[in-house]
Protein backbone atom coordinates (compact mmCIF):
# COMPACT_ATOMS: atom_id res chain seq x y z
CA UNK A 1 0.00 0.00 0.00
CA UNK A 2 1.60 3.31 -1.51
CA UNK A 3 0.87 6.45 0.96
CA UNK A 4 -1.68 8.69 -1.23
CA UNK A 5 -2.05 10.68 1.74
CA UNK A 6 -1.35 14.83 0.73
CA UNK A 7 -1.44 18.26 2.72
CA UNK A 8 -2.62 21.12 1.32
CA UNK A 9 -2.51 24.73 3.33
CA UNK A 10 -2.03 21.96 6.55
CA UNK A 11 -4.81 20.05 6.29
CA UNK A 12 -4.08 16.38 5.79
CA UNK A 13 -5.93 14.52 3.21
CA UNK A 14 -5.94 10.73 3.52
CA UNK A 15 -5.84 10.41 -0.29
CA UNK A 16 -5.72 13.05 -2.50
CA UNK A 17 -9.42 12.28 -4.10
CA UNK A 18 -12.60 14.99 -3.66
CA UNK A 19 -15.88 14.80 -4.55
CA UNK A 20 -17.00 17.56 -6.21
CA UNK A 21 -19.22 20.33 -5.34
CA UNK A 22 -22.41 19.47 -6.70
CA UNK A 23 -22.43 16.10 -7.53
CA UNK A 24 -22.00 14.65 -4.10
CA UNK A 25 -25.00 16.63 -2.13
CA UNK A 26 -23.84 17.00 1.97
CA UNK A 27 -22.69 12.72 1.61
CA UNK A 28 -25.77 11.44 2.72
CA UNK A 29 -26.64 9.75 -0.65
CA UNK A 30 -23.78 8.11 -1.46
CA UNK A 31 -22.84 7.45 2.07
CA UNK A 32 -25.41 4.34 1.00
CA UNK A 33 -23.71 3.36 -1.44
CA UNK A 34 -19.72 3.35 0.35
CA UNK A 35 -18.30 4.55 3.70
CA UNK A 36 -17.77 8.30 2.59
CA UNK A 37 -15.02 8.15 5.33
CA UNK A 38 -12.42 6.34 2.60
CA UNK A 39 -12.86 9.33 0.52
CA UNK A 40 -10.05 12.20 0.56
CA UNK A 41 -12.25 15.12 0.81
CA UNK A 42 -15.70 16.12 0.25
CA UNK A 43 -16.58 19.53 -1.08
CA UNK A 44 -20.12 20.58 -0.43
CA UNK A 45 -23.09 21.57 -2.83
CA UNK A 46 -22.68 25.31 -3.20
CA UNK A 47 -23.92 26.78 -0.55
CA UNK A 48 -25.26 30.70 0.01
CA UNK A 49 -26.48 33.06 2.49
CA UNK A 50 -30.42 32.23 1.74
CA UNK A 51 -31.82 29.15 1.05
CA UNK A 52 -32.22 28.73 -3.08
CA UNK A 53 -34.65 26.69 -4.93
CA UNK A 54 -32.01 26.88 -8.81
CA UNK A 55 -33.45 26.93 -12.29
CA UNK A 56 -35.96 25.06 -13.76
CA UNK A 57 -36.03 21.36 -15.27
CA UNK A 58 -34.60 19.94 -17.60
CA UNK A 59 -31.24 20.92 -15.84
CA UNK A 60 -29.07 18.42 -17.37
CA UNK A 61 -28.12 17.10 -20.57
CA UNK A 62 -25.78 15.35 -22.61
CA UNK A 63 -22.73 15.58 -25.63
CA UNK A 64 -20.08 12.83 -26.42
CA UNK A 65 -18.08 12.47 -23.28
CA UNK A 66 -19.59 15.17 -21.74
CA UNK A 67 -22.94 16.61 -19.84
CA UNK A 68 -24.11 19.98 -19.17
CA UNK A 69 -25.68 21.12 -16.24
CA UNK A 70 -27.99 24.35 -15.25
CA UNK A 71 -29.09 23.40 -11.56
CA UNK A 72 -28.44 26.79 -10.87
CA UNK A 73 -27.17 26.70 -6.68
CA UNK A 74 -30.45 25.08 -5.72
CA UNK A 75 -29.52 24.59 -2.04
CA UNK A 76 -31.06 25.08 1.47
CA UNK A 77 -29.15 27.73 2.63
CA UNK A 78 -25.78 28.08 4.63
CA UNK A 79 -27.53 28.16 8.41
CA UNK A 80 -29.83 24.71 7.28
CA UNK A 81 -26.34 23.53 5.87
CA UNK A 82 -24.81 24.35 9.79
CA UNK A 83 -27.78 23.02 11.89
CA UNK A 84 -28.63 19.91 9.86
CA UNK A 85 -25.95 18.56 7.31
CA UNK A 86 -22.52 19.48 9.01
CA UNK A 87 -22.54 16.62 11.71
CA UNK A 88 -22.98 14.26 9.97
CA UNK A 89 -20.66 14.77 7.08
CA UNK A 90 -17.71 15.69 9.88
CA UNK A 91 -18.52 12.55 11.29
CA UNK A 92 -17.44 10.59 8.22
CA UNK A 93 -13.73 11.19 9.15
CA UNK A 94 -13.21 12.97 5.81
CA UNK A 95 -12.08 16.36 5.37
CA UNK A 96 -15.21 18.58 4.38
CA UNK A 97 -14.70 22.17 2.21
CA UNK A 98 -17.81 24.23 2.49
CA UNK A 99 -17.94 25.22 -1.69
CA UNK A 100 -19.91 28.53 -1.00
CA UNK A 101 -21.31 31.22 -3.53
CA UNK A 102 -22.95 34.70 -3.34
CA UNK A 103 -23.93 38.09 -5.17
CA UNK A 104 -22.14 40.16 -3.84
CA UNK A 105 -18.46 41.15 -1.70
CA UNK A 106 -20.50 41.02 1.17
CA UNK A 107 -22.28 37.96 0.74
CA UNK A 108 -19.31 35.90 0.21
CA UNK A 109 -18.05 37.82 3.27
CA UNK A 110 -21.07 36.81 5.48
CA UNK A 111 -21.25 33.60 4.47
CA UNK A 112 -17.25 33.31 5.02
CA UNK A 113 -17.97 34.53 8.74
CA UNK A 114 -20.71 31.89 9.28
CA UNK A 115 -18.43 28.87 8.27
CA UNK A 116 -15.05 30.05 9.94
CA UNK A 117 -13.14 27.50 12.16
CA UNK A 118 -16.66 24.89 11.37
CA UNK A 119 -15.14 23.29 8.20
CA UNK A 120 -12.04 22.18 7.11
CA UNK A 121 -11.60 24.40 4.07
CA UNK A 122 -13.96 27.00 2.45
CA UNK A 123 -14.14 26.73 -1.74
CA UNK A 124 -14.96 29.88 -2.89
CA UNK A 125 -17.65 29.51 -6.32
CA UNK A 126 -16.57 32.47 -8.40
CA UNK A 127 -17.51 30.87 -11.23
CA UNK A 128 -20.75 29.26 -11.33
CA UNK A 129 -22.38 30.35 -15.18
CA UNK A 130 -25.92 29.53 -14.02
CA UNK A 131 -26.54 32.27 -11.33
CA UNK A 132 -27.34 35.38 -13.75
CA UNK A 133 -26.58 38.05 -11.55
CA UNK A 134 -23.46 37.62 -9.62
CA UNK A 135 -21.69 34.43 -9.81
CA UNK A 136 -20.00 34.72 -13.65
CA UNK A 137 -18.88 38.50 -13.03
CA UNK A 138 -16.72 37.78 -9.93
CA UNK A 139 -14.65 34.72 -11.64
CA UNK A 140 -14.20 36.71 -15.13
CA UNK A 141 -11.56 39.89 -14.52
CA UNK A 142 -8.62 39.72 -12.07
CA UNK A 143 -9.99 42.62 -10.66
CA UNK A 144 -13.02 41.11 -9.71
CA UNK A 145 -11.22 37.83 -8.79
CA UNK A 146 -9.08 39.53 -6.52
CA UNK A 147 -11.86 41.85 -4.45
CA UNK A 148 -14.34 38.78 -4.47
CA UNK A 149 -10.67 36.79 -2.10
CA UNK A 150 -10.04 39.35 -0.13
CA UNK A 151 -13.69 40.42 0.99
CA UNK A 152 -13.86 36.44 1.65
CA UNK A 153 -10.65 36.04 3.16
CA UNK A 154 -10.79 39.27 5.66
CA UNK A 155 -13.73 37.24 7.49
CA UNK A 156 -11.13 34.29 8.15
CA UNK A 157 -9.44 33.34 10.94
CA UNK A 158 -9.38 29.71 10.82
CA UNK A 159 -10.34 28.53 7.84
CA UNK A 160 -8.38 28.37 4.35
CA UNK A 161 -9.36 29.57 1.50
CA UNK A 162 -9.72 27.67 -1.74
CA UNK A 163 -11.01 30.06 -4.83
CA UNK A 164 -12.39 28.04 -7.94
CA UNK A 165 -11.64 28.96 -10.95
CA UNK A 166 -13.79 30.03 -14.15
CA UNK A 167 -12.29 28.88 -17.02
CA UNK A 168 -14.24 30.87 -19.40
CA UNK A 169 -11.73 33.64 -19.41
CA UNK A 170 -9.42 35.10 -21.19
CA UNK A 171 -6.17 33.70 -19.46
CA UNK A 172 -6.44 31.60 -16.06
CA UNK A 173 -3.03 32.03 -14.94
CA UNK A 174 -3.58 35.55 -14.79
CA UNK A 175 -6.93 34.99 -12.52
CA UNK A 176 -4.96 32.59 -10.40
CA UNK A 177 -2.24 35.38 -9.38
CA UNK A 178 -5.33 37.78 -8.72
CA UNK A 179 -6.57 35.07 -6.00
CA UNK A 180 -3.53 34.70 -4.67
CA UNK A 181 -2.58 38.58 -4.63
CA UNK A 182 -6.19 38.53 -3.00
CA UNK A 183 -4.90 36.03 -0.01
CA UNK A 184 -6.50 33.13 -1.24
CA UNK A 185 -4.21 29.80 0.53
CA UNK A 186 -5.28 27.87 -2.77
CA UNK A 187 -6.89 27.66 -6.46
CA UNK A 188 -9.01 25.07 -7.58
CA UNK A 189 -9.81 24.48 -11.01
CA UNK A 190 -11.64 23.98 -13.66
CA UNK A 191 -15.18 24.54 -13.06
CA UNK A 192 -17.28 23.96 -15.67
CA UNK A 193 -17.30 24.99 -19.11
CA UNK A 194 -19.95 27.25 -20.76
CA UNK A 195 -22.47 25.30 -23.38
CA UNK A 196 -25.46 25.07 -25.11
CA UNK A 197 -27.32 21.54 -26.54
CA UNK A 198 -30.35 22.13 -29.14
CA UNK A 199 -32.99 19.90 -29.63
CA UNK A 200 -33.28 19.52 -33.26
CA UNK A 201 -37.06 18.84 -33.61
CA UNK A 202 -38.71 21.87 -31.33
CA UNK A 203 -35.13 24.15 -31.80
CA UNK A 204 -35.18 25.27 -28.24
CA UNK A 205 -31.88 24.71 -26.11
CA UNK A 206 -32.35 21.04 -24.22
CA UNK A 207 -31.40 23.02 -21.19
CA UNK A 208 -34.32 24.93 -19.37
CA UNK A 209 -32.00 27.27 -18.55
CA UNK A 210 -30.53 27.35 -22.33
CA UNK A 211 -26.98 27.40 -21.70
CA UNK A 212 -25.23 25.08 -18.92
CA UNK A 213 -21.73 23.99 -17.43
CA UNK A 214 -20.20 20.99 -19.58
CA UNK A 215 -18.42 18.48 -17.72
CA UNK A 216 -17.02 15.20 -18.07
CA UNK A 217 -14.26 13.55 -19.46
CA UNK A 218 -14.33 15.21 -22.87
CA UNK A 219 -13.00 18.56 -21.47
CA UNK A 220 -10.08 16.69 -19.42
CA UNK A 221 -7.52 17.81 -21.80
CA UNK A 222 -8.67 21.51 -21.42
CA UNK A 223 -8.58 20.58 -17.34
CA UNK A 224 -4.80 19.64 -17.21
CA UNK A 225 -3.54 21.99 -20.07
CA UNK A 226 -5.16 24.80 -17.53
CA UNK A 227 -3.98 22.95 -14.27
CA UNK A 228 -0.48 23.20 -15.74
CA UNK A 229 -0.37 26.96 -16.72
CA UNK A 230 -1.84 27.81 -13.70
CA UNK A 231 1.06 25.33 -11.49
CA UNK A 232 3.40 27.30 -13.21
CA UNK A 233 2.14 30.64 -12.07
CA UNK A 234 1.07 30.15 -8.35
CA UNK A 235 3.50 29.37 -5.26
CA UNK A 236 0.16 28.17 -3.40
CA UNK A 237 -1.10 24.63 -4.19
CA UNK A 238 -3.38 23.84 -6.88
CA UNK A 239 -6.22 21.61 -6.57
CA UNK A 240 -6.90 20.17 -10.50
CA UNK A 241 -10.44 19.19 -11.82
CA UNK A 242 -12.17 18.19 -14.95
CA UNK A 243 -13.32 15.05 -16.67
CA UNK A 244 -11.27 12.71 -14.30
CA UNK A 245 -12.72 9.41 -14.48
CA UNK A 246 -10.05 6.89 -13.20
CA UNK A 247 -6.47 7.18 -11.55
CA UNK A 248 -4.82 7.53 -15.11
CA UNK A 249 -6.89 10.83 -15.13
CA UNK A 250 -5.75 12.08 -11.31
CA UNK A 251 -1.99 10.91 -11.91
CA UNK A 252 -1.97 13.42 -14.74
CA UNK A 253 -3.13 16.45 -12.91
CA UNK A 254 -0.80 15.41 -10.30
CA UNK A 255 2.21 14.96 -12.65
CA UNK A 256 1.43 18.52 -13.68
CA UNK A 257 1.55 19.90 -10.45
CA UNK A 258 -2.07 19.50 -8.55
CA UNK A 259 -2.02 18.70 -5.20
CA UNK A 260 -5.05 16.76 -5.14
CA UNK A 261 -8.09 16.15 -7.54
CA UNK A 262 -11.87 16.23 -7.69
CA UNK A 263 -14.31 14.38 -9.42
CA UNK A 264 -17.75 15.01 -10.41
CA UNK A 265 -19.57 14.08 -13.23
CA UNK A 266 -18.05 10.36 -13.11
CA UNK A 267 -20.00 9.86 -10.10
CA UNK A 268 -23.01 10.19 -12.25
CA UNK A 269 -21.56 7.33 -14.69
CA UNK A 270 -20.63 5.01 -12.05
CA UNK A 271 -21.82 5.97 -8.15
CA UNK A 272 -18.32 3.95 -7.03
CA UNK A 273 -16.15 6.24 -9.40
CA UNK A 274 -14.13 7.78 -6.26
CA UNK A 275 -13.74 4.50 -4.50
CA UNK A 276 -12.32 2.82 -7.50
CA UNK A 277 -10.19 5.78 -8.09
CA UNK A 278 -8.57 5.48 -5.04
CA UNK A 279 -7.67 2.21 -5.33
CA UNK A 280 -6.23 2.17 -8.75
CA UNK A 281 -4.00 5.15 -7.62
CA UNK A 282 -2.81 2.40 -4.87
CA UNK A 283 -2.32 -0.35 -7.30
CA UNK A 284 -0.56 2.30 -10.18
CA UNK A 285 1.99 3.24 -7.46
CA UNK A 286 2.62 -0.23 -5.97
CA UNK A 287 3.27 -1.65 -9.41
CA UNK A 288 6.00 0.41 -10.22
CA UNK A 289 7.14 0.75 -6.47
CA UNK A 290 6.48 4.16 -6.02
CA UNK A 291 6.30 5.21 -2.00
CA UNK A 292 4.11 8.02 -1.90
CA UNK A 293 1.64 9.66 -3.83
CA UNK A 294 2.99 13.39 -3.47
CA UNK A 295 6.30 12.59 -4.72
CA UNK A 296 4.68 12.31 -8.29
CA UNK A 297 3.55 15.94 -7.69
CA UNK A 298 5.15 18.36 -10.63
CA UNK A 299 7.24 16.09 -12.10
CA UNK A 300 5.95 16.79 -15.64
CA UNK A 301 8.73 17.73 -18.01
CA UNK A 302 8.15 19.73 -21.02
CA UNK A 303 9.12 19.71 -24.00
CA UNK A 304 11.70 21.89 -25.29
CA UNK B 1 -29.50 0.51 -3.16
CA UNK B 2 -26.52 -0.42 -4.57
CA UNK B 3 -23.99 -0.58 -7.55
CA UNK B 4 -24.33 -3.47 -9.81
CA UNK B 5 -23.01 -5.49 -12.76
CA UNK B 6 -25.68 -6.75 -14.60
CA UNK B 7 -25.92 -9.22 -17.26
CA UNK B 8 -28.18 -8.76 -20.29
CA UNK B 9 -29.84 -12.35 -20.47
CA UNK B 10 -32.36 -10.84 -22.65
CA UNK B 11 -33.07 -7.79 -24.82
CA UNK B 12 -36.12 -7.63 -27.71
CA UNK B 13 -38.49 -5.89 -29.13
CA UNK B 14 -41.74 -6.07 -28.09
CA UNK B 15 -43.75 -3.04 -29.63
CA UNK B 16 -43.15 0.10 -31.88
CA UNK B 17 -39.84 1.56 -30.44
CA UNK B 18 -40.42 -0.70 -26.87
CA UNK B 19 -37.82 -2.76 -25.89
CA UNK B 20 -37.35 -5.31 -22.88
CA UNK B 21 -34.96 -5.95 -21.18
CA UNK B 22 -34.38 -8.83 -18.87
CA UNK B 23 -31.12 -8.16 -16.99
CA UNK B 24 -29.31 -10.69 -14.39
CA UNK B 25 -28.71 -9.41 -10.51
CA UNK B 26 -25.10 -10.50 -9.86
CA UNK B 27 -26.45 -11.21 -5.78
CA UNK B 28 -29.68 -12.29 -4.29
CA UNK B 29 -31.55 -9.32 -3.96
CA UNK B 30 -34.38 -8.69 -2.01
CA UNK B 31 -36.74 -5.73 -0.82
CA UNK B 32 -37.23 -4.32 -4.39
CA UNK B 33 -40.51 -2.73 -4.81
CA UNK B 34 -43.06 -2.16 -7.51
CA UNK B 35 -42.52 1.21 -8.95
CA UNK B 36 -39.07 1.76 -8.16
CA UNK B 37 -36.59 2.06 -11.07
CA UNK B 38 -32.91 1.82 -12.19
CA UNK B 39 -29.97 3.86 -13.10
CA UNK B 40 -28.23 2.02 -15.82
CA UNK B 41 -25.53 2.84 -18.18
CA UNK B 42 -26.50 2.58 -21.89
CA UNK B 43 -23.43 0.36 -22.89
CA UNK B 44 -21.15 3.36 -24.31
CA UNK B 45 -18.16 5.41 -23.43
CA UNK B 46 -19.39 8.66 -24.91
CA UNK B 47 -22.84 8.65 -22.28
CA UNK B 48 -21.33 9.75 -19.24
CA UNK B 49 -25.30 9.90 -18.30
CA UNK B 50 -27.07 6.64 -16.82
CA UNK B 51 -30.85 6.22 -17.66
CA UNK B 52 -32.96 5.91 -14.91
CA UNK B 53 -35.36 2.96 -16.12
CA UNK B 54 -38.89 1.85 -14.04
CA UNK B 55 -38.47 -1.94 -13.35
CA UNK B 56 -41.49 -3.78 -14.39
CA UNK B 57 -40.88 -6.92 -13.79
CA UNK B 58 -38.09 -8.79 -11.47
CA UNK B 59 -37.84 -12.41 -8.87
CA UNK B 60 -35.02 -12.51 -6.93
CA UNK B 61 -31.99 -13.15 -9.40
CA UNK B 62 -33.42 -10.94 -11.92
CA UNK B 63 -34.90 -7.40 -13.08
CA UNK B 64 -36.83 -6.34 -16.57
CA UNK B 65 -37.31 -3.23 -17.77
CA UNK B 66 -38.92 -1.70 -20.43
CA UNK B 67 -37.77 1.48 -22.33
CA UNK B 68 -38.58 3.29 -25.07
CA UNK B 69 -36.08 4.24 -28.02
CA UNK B 70 -35.98 7.80 -27.90
CA UNK B 71 -32.37 9.43 -28.27
CA UNK B 72 -28.90 7.84 -29.41
CA UNK B 73 -28.66 6.65 -25.57
CA UNK B 74 -31.85 4.15 -25.66
CA UNK B 75 -30.71 3.45 -29.43
CA UNK B 76 -27.68 2.10 -27.87
CA UNK B 77 -29.18 0.34 -24.88
CA UNK B 78 -31.36 -1.29 -27.83
CA UNK B 79 -28.26 -2.56 -29.28
CA UNK B 80 -27.11 -4.71 -26.19
CA UNK B 81 -27.09 -8.69 -26.75
CA UNK B 82 -27.78 -11.33 -24.42
CA UNK B 83 -24.39 -11.73 -22.63
CA UNK B 84 -23.72 -7.83 -22.46
CA UNK B 85 -22.42 -6.07 -19.20
CA UNK B 86 -24.39 -3.23 -17.68
CA UNK B 87 -23.19 -1.37 -14.79
CA UNK B 88 -26.38 0.47 -13.14
CA UNK B 89 -27.46 1.36 -9.41
CA UNK B 90 -30.69 -0.03 -7.84
CA UNK B 91 -33.41 -0.26 -6.85
CA UNK B 92 -34.08 3.54 -6.44
CA UNK B 93 -37.39 5.52 -5.28
CA UNK B 94 -39.57 4.64 -3.39
CA UNK B 95 -42.06 3.20 -5.22
CA UNK B 96 -46.03 1.96 -4.58
CA UNK B 97 -46.82 0.75 -1.42
CA UNK B 98 -50.60 -0.75 -0.61
CA UNK B 99 -52.38 -0.41 2.34
CA UNK B 100 -53.75 -3.54 3.91
CA UNK B 101 -57.43 -1.57 3.79
CA UNK B 102 -56.77 -1.21 0.14
CA UNK B 103 -58.43 -3.47 -1.81
CA UNK B 104 -59.86 -1.83 -4.97
CA UNK B 105 -57.45 0.03 -7.22
CA UNK B 106 -57.33 1.48 -10.45
CA UNK B 107 -54.38 1.47 -12.10
CA UNK B 108 -54.07 4.16 -15.22
CA UNK B 109 -50.79 3.14 -17.69
CA UNK B 110 -50.16 5.68 -20.60
CA UNK B 111 -47.52 4.40 -23.01
CA UNK B 112 -43.97 3.91 -21.39
CA UNK B 113 -46.02 4.46 -17.94
CA UNK B 114 -47.87 0.96 -18.22
CA UNK B 115 -44.63 -0.63 -16.84
CA UNK B 116 -44.39 0.39 -13.35
CA UNK B 117 -48.23 -0.50 -13.56
CA UNK B 118 -46.86 -4.51 -14.28
CA UNK B 119 -44.71 -4.16 -11.59
CA UNK B 120 -46.99 -3.07 -9.30
CA UNK B 121 -50.24 -6.17 -10.96
CA UNK B 122 -47.01 -9.09 -9.94
CA UNK B 123 -45.93 -7.36 -6.52
CA UNK B 124 -49.54 -7.68 -5.50
CA UNK B 125 -50.69 -10.71 -7.25
CA UNK B 126 -52.62 -13.20 -5.63
CA UNK B 127 -52.39 -10.85 -1.86
CA UNK B 128 -56.27 -9.91 -1.86
CA UNK B 129 -56.13 -6.98 -4.06
CA UNK B 130 -58.27 -6.35 -7.14
CA UNK B 131 -56.77 -4.33 -9.60
CA UNK B 132 -59.34 -2.11 -12.26
CA UNK B 133 -56.48 -1.39 -15.46
CA UNK B 134 -56.92 1.41 -17.80
CA UNK B 135 -54.08 1.20 -20.25
CA UNK B 136 -53.47 3.80 -22.95
CA UNK B 137 -51.21 3.41 -26.14
CA UNK B 138 -50.94 5.57 -29.03
CA UNK B 139 -51.88 3.42 -31.76
CA UNK B 140 -52.26 -0.68 -32.14
CA UNK B 141 -48.76 -0.61 -32.97
CA UNK B 142 -47.54 0.49 -29.62
CA UNK B 143 -49.76 -1.89 -27.54
CA UNK B 144 -47.69 -4.34 -25.27
CA UNK B 145 -47.99 -6.00 -21.72
CA UNK B 146 -51.85 -6.87 -22.92
CA UNK B 147 -51.61 -10.63 -21.27
CA UNK B 148 -50.19 -9.19 -17.98
CA UNK B 149 -52.83 -6.83 -17.66
CA UNK B 150 -55.53 -9.25 -18.83
CA UNK B 151 -54.62 -12.08 -16.13
CA UNK B 152 -54.01 -10.01 -13.41
CA UNK B 153 -56.72 -7.24 -13.79
CA UNK B 154 -60.25 -8.24 -12.22
CA UNK B 155 -60.76 -5.86 -15.38
CA UNK B 156 -58.74 -4.37 -17.83
CA UNK B 157 -59.92 -1.77 -20.86
CA UNK B 158 -57.08 -0.75 -23.72
CA UNK B 159 -57.46 2.24 -25.18
CA UNK B 160 -56.04 4.01 -27.67
CA UNK B 161 -55.25 7.60 -29.51
CA UNK B 162 -56.57 6.83 -32.67
CA UNK B 163 -59.25 3.88 -31.83
CA UNK B 164 -56.76 1.36 -33.89
CA UNK B 165 -56.77 -1.15 -30.49
CA UNK B 166 -59.33 -1.23 -28.08
CA UNK B 167 -61.75 1.94 -27.86
CA UNK B 168 -60.91 5.38 -28.58
CA UNK B 169 -59.44 7.62 -26.31
CA UNK B 170 -57.24 7.85 -23.43
CA UNK B 171 -56.52 6.06 -19.70
CA UNK B 172 -58.13 9.10 -17.74
CA UNK B 173 -61.04 9.17 -19.67
CA UNK B 174 -61.56 5.63 -19.43
CA UNK B 175 -60.89 5.72 -15.77
CA UNK B 176 -63.63 8.44 -15.38
CA UNK B 177 -66.21 6.73 -17.32
CA UNK B 178 -66.35 3.98 -14.70
CA UNK B 179 -65.21 5.80 -11.83
CA UNK B 180 -68.75 6.19 -10.46
CA UNK B 181 -69.64 2.31 -10.61
CA UNK B 182 -66.07 1.31 -9.32
CA UNK B 183 -65.18 3.97 -6.65
CA UNK B 184 -61.93 2.32 -6.31
CA UNK B 185 -60.02 2.56 -2.75
CA UNK B 186 -57.29 4.35 -4.38
CA UNK B 187 -55.35 5.32 -7.73
CA UNK B 188 -52.03 4.96 -9.05
CA UNK B 189 -51.13 6.51 -12.55
CA UNK B 190 -47.70 6.97 -14.83
CA UNK B 191 -47.92 8.78 -17.89
CA UNK B 192 -46.79 11.38 -20.18
CA UNK B 193 -47.07 14.56 -18.13
CA UNK B 194 -50.37 15.85 -20.03
CA UNK B 195 -51.98 12.51 -18.42
CA UNK B 196 -51.57 13.14 -15.34
CA UNK B 197 -52.14 16.83 -15.84
CA UNK B 198 -56.12 15.90 -17.02
CA UNK B 199 -55.94 13.37 -13.97
CA UNK B 200 -55.29 16.28 -11.37
CA UNK B 201 -57.84 18.85 -12.70
CA UNK B 202 -60.43 15.77 -13.05
CA UNK B 203 -60.15 14.93 -10.11
CA UNK B 204 -60.56 18.45 -8.61
CA UNK B 205 -63.10 19.03 -11.33
CA UNK B 206 -65.34 16.24 -10.10
CA UNK B 207 -63.89 16.98 -6.43
CA UNK B 208 -62.39 13.01 -6.45
CA UNK B 209 -61.41 12.27 -3.09
CA UNK B 210 -59.88 8.91 -3.97
CA UNK B 211 -56.26 8.76 -2.82
CA UNK B 212 -54.18 8.71 -6.16
CA UNK B 213 -50.34 8.38 -6.54
CA UNK B 214 -48.87 9.28 -9.69
CA UNK B 215 -45.22 8.35 -11.00
CA UNK B 216 -42.93 11.05 -12.61
CA UNK B 217 -40.19 11.13 -14.99
CA UNK B 218 -37.15 13.76 -15.30
CA UNK B 219 -34.04 13.62 -16.42
CA UNK B 220 -31.42 12.75 -14.49
CA UNK B 221 -28.10 13.31 -13.17
CA UNK B 222 -26.95 10.74 -10.13
CA UNK B 223 -30.35 8.89 -9.78
CA UNK B 224 -29.82 8.95 -6.03
CA UNK B 225 -30.65 12.03 -4.84
CA UNK B 226 -27.21 13.91 -4.98
CA UNK B 227 -27.42 15.96 -7.76
CA UNK B 228 -30.35 17.58 -7.32
CA UNK B 229 -31.53 17.77 -11.25
CA UNK B 230 -34.53 15.99 -11.38
CA UNK B 231 -36.27 18.34 -9.09
CA UNK B 232 -40.38 19.23 -8.86
CA UNK B 233 -41.77 21.86 -7.14
CA UNK B 234 -44.09 21.61 -4.45
CA UNK B 235 -47.03 22.31 -4.27
CA UNK B 236 -48.25 25.44 -2.37
CA UNK B 237 -44.15 25.72 -0.72
CA UNK B 238 -41.37 26.96 -1.39
CA UNK B 239 -39.42 23.93 -1.52
CA UNK B 240 -38.36 21.43 -4.14
CA UNK B 241 -38.88 17.82 -3.94
CA UNK B 242 -36.43 15.28 -5.69
CA UNK B 243 -38.24 13.33 -8.62
CA UNK B 244 -35.33 10.14 -7.57
CA UNK B 245 -35.15 10.15 -3.86
CA UNK B 246 -37.99 11.78 -2.95
CA UNK B 247 -40.35 10.33 -5.45
CA UNK B 248 -40.84 8.89 -8.44
CA UNK B 249 -44.29 8.18 -6.80
CA UNK B 250 -45.87 11.34 -5.21
CA UNK B 251 -49.42 12.15 -3.90
CA UNK B 252 -51.03 14.12 -6.11
CA UNK B 253 -51.33 16.51 -4.57
CA UNK B 254 -48.27 17.06 -2.97
CA UNK B 255 -46.27 17.88 -6.44
CA UNK B 256 -46.77 20.30 -9.23
CA UNK B 257 -47.19 19.06 -12.41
Amino acid sequence: MADLSVKVCGVLFKNPVIAASGTFGFGKEFNEIYDIGALGGISTKGLTLEPRLGNATPRIAEGHGVILNSVGLQNPGVDRFLAEDLDFLKASGTVIIANVAGKTLEDYAQICAKLDGKVDMIELNISCPNVRCGGMAFGIRPESVESVTKSAKSQLKKTPLIVKLSPNVENIAVNALAAEKGGADCVSLINTLTGMVIDIENRRPLLANNTGGVSGAGIKPIAIRMVYEVCRAVSIPVIGMGGITCAEDALEFIIAGASAVQVGTANFTDTMAMPKIISGLNKWLDERKIPNLSSLRGTLTVNG
Amino acid sequence: MKELTLKVLKNEPIAAGIYRMRLELPEKTEGIRCGQFINISVGDASHLLRRPIAICQKDESSVTICYQVKGNGTKNLSGAKAGDILQSVLPLGNGFILEEKEKKIALLGGGVGVFPMVSVLQEYAGKGKNFYSYVGFRNKDAVCMESEFQQMSEKVCFVTDDGSYGERGNAVEAFLKEYDSLLPDVIFACGPLPMLRALKKAMRDFAIKTPCYVSLEERMGCGIGACLVCVCKKSGKAENVRVCKDGPVFEIDEVEI
